[in-house]
């Protein structure tokens, strides 16, 4: 009973196996499409046609060339560092400015009904927006800056913010409001002690949404301008064909997407607690 | 009784008013000249710039082709979207071997591939579709997969018990189980389709209603921009709308205590 066998060894964890099989033999394929070894490889059985399989590394790169790349970029010229300080920048400034506006906003919403039927309109109307529509207009007015791509990071993650604030307030348990009111709480009281922190696990998936959003508004952004940022670097190493580049820049906004939903997702998992069981309000 | 009435519609009567506050609001600052109606243009310039292009073919033309790109993009997102999400629900290897795949790509925004997509398949309609399609088909892979893993277990065990053969136990516990969630992702989904059409013509284009915004922004005709902003508004709410009813007609199919 010691030593168990192989296949029990396989069997326990497949999940891992499968997936990093599948995912090494994407590399493979990958790597081989650009180096023509498909090509060599068939060409025997297919003939002239075989050499369909062998395609140009500038229109897909390879693995090799990302990582080769990505090595030149990081640690021998760090050309990549003031892009992702400039990005990193916006992004931080536009989602701090969306948590700020949209957190109160969406609470007061919630708990003042007027003021949710006037914001309705125009919330459903923003939302229902591809929001990145409004860019060239945010050029017109602010130029192709820093605070135009403030602005629309801001503007995408501002809509699912509020709105999961609006929805957490939503889910106080009645009962609690009650008993505060007929204790005379004052309002600021019951915001603070009843109401913030049932919101608050509701809040945080409205920010992981708005993280994904913003790392839209990351790369649309800066489709315009010429200074330095992620979205620029991608742009123009896809316009001078600078395939291994784009891979790069697209790996780049991959772990930073990863990193940051998983982070919030790790925090909301902490305050999960905290959320009022459905069902349990009656 | 005309008390009780005016209750119901509250919502919707402070909703309008606050509306109309709004445009109102607008076309005086455009009128008394608070700000440059260059930059903010007003309500009535943009509902006369709408008749202008109601007439102009070349407007008609840049809604046909964005509309193909959306059109064609979302379908071709349905067609591998569903099929794949249920497979992946089903099989448990499937799953394993594609899971690590949509997670990444469920990290980052499609949008981004924009770029390697143009270099592709250049600037023309097959660009916009690549990426509307791999905007939508995400969340449609996400939600049916969500839907075919939240049926009941108990179903499934007296399917089993009873001999139904694969077929039959897919056809009559797990699509009508998993429909409603289906439902949900294709709304998501078109949202993300949108924004694909939007982006994409933006980015490198020849035609398209985003193009003719990214157009008339170059050269300030802020009119312009505002109605073609508005037809996304209008697009948006449409789709929405209209998917919204749909899932909701299909909410009671939704099996409830989803465990398994």
């Amino acid at each position: 009973m010691n030593s168990r066998s192989i296949a029990d060894i396989c069997r326990d964890n497949e999940r891992l196996i499968i997936g990093a099989s599948a995912f090494a033999a994407f590399l493979v394929m990958w790597e081989g499409f650009s180096r023509g070894w498909w090509a060599t490889l068939l060409a025997p059985l297919l003939g002239e046609s075989a050499r369909a399989l062998a395609i140009k590394p500038i229109f897909i790169s390879s693995p090799t060339g990302v990582a080769q790349q990505s090595w030149t970029m990081f640690a021998i010229t760090g050309e990549i560092w003031p892009h992702i300080a400039q990005s990193g920048g916006q992004l931080v400034v536009g989602l701090g400015a969306a948590i700020v506006v949209g957190v109160p906003l969406g609470l007061a919403a919630g708990r003042y009904r007027t003021f949710s039927y006037i914001l309705d309109p125009f919330l459903s109307a923003l939302n229902a927006t591809p929001q990145v529509a409004f860019l060239p207009l945010f050029v017109m007015w602010i130029g192709t800056g820093f605070w135009m791509r403030v602005l629309i990071i801001f503007l995408l993650a501002v809509i699912p913010i509020t709105m999961n604030a609006l929805a957490a307030v939503r889910t106080v348990d009645p009962r609690l409001l009650k008993v505060a009111s007929s204790f005379g709480a004052t309002e600021l009281h019951t915001f603070r002690t009843i109401i913030a922190p049932s919101a608050l696990p509701f809040i945080l998936s409205g920010m992981r949404l708005a993280v994904g959003r913003s790392m839209i508004g990351i790369v649309v952004a800066e489709l315009y301008g010429s200074a330095t940022g992620i979205g620029i670097m991608i742009n123009m190493a896809g316009a001078s064909f600078d395939t291994d580049k784009v891979f790069v820049g697209v790996l780049v906004i991959v772990i930073a997407g990863l990193l940051m939903t998983e982070g919030l997702r790790a925090i909301e998992r902490r305050f999960d607690g905290w959320r009022p069981a459905i069902g349990d309000n009656m | 009784m005309q008390g009780d009435a005016l209750q119901r519609y509250t919502p919707q009567l402070v909703g309008a008013a606050a509306l109309l506050a709004f445009v109102s609001f607008w076309e005086a600052a455009a009128t008394y000249k608070l700000a440059d109606p260059m930059f903010i243009s007003s309500p009535s310039r943009i509902a006369s710039v709408a008749a202008e292009m109601w007439e102009d073919p070349d407007f008609w033309r840049d809604v046909k082709v964005s509309s193909t790109e959306f059109i064609w993009g979302y379908l071709a997102a349905i067609a591998v979207g569903i099929p794949l999400g249920l497979a992946i629900g089903w099989y448990k290897r499937v799953q394993y071997a594609l899971g690590p795949f949509i997670d990444v790509l469920n990290a980052v925004p499609r949008v981004t591939f924009m770029p390697i997509m143009v270099l592709w398949f250049g600037i023309g309609i097959w660009s916009k579709f690549a990426v509307v399609f791999l905007g939508a088909v995400i969340p449609i892979i996400l939600s049916t997969y969500a839907g075919v893993r939240t049926n009941e277990a108990r179903y499934l065990r007296v399917a089993k018990s009873f001999g139904a053969s694969q077929m039959k136990t897919f056809k009559s516990i797990i699509l009508p189980g998993t429909a409603p969630y289906i439902f949900t992702g294709l709304k998501y989904a078109s949202g993300r389709a949108l924004l694909g059409v939007v982006v994409g013509e933006l980015y490198a284009a020849t035609a398209g209603v985003g193009h003719m915004i990214a157009q008339a922004g170059n050269a300030f005709e802020t009119d312009r921009v505002f109605f073609g902003v508005l037809l996304f508004t209008f697009t948006g709410l449409v789709v929405t709308t209209i998917l919204a009813r749909i899932e909701k007609r299909f909410d009671r199919w939704r099996p409830e205590g989803a465990v398994r």
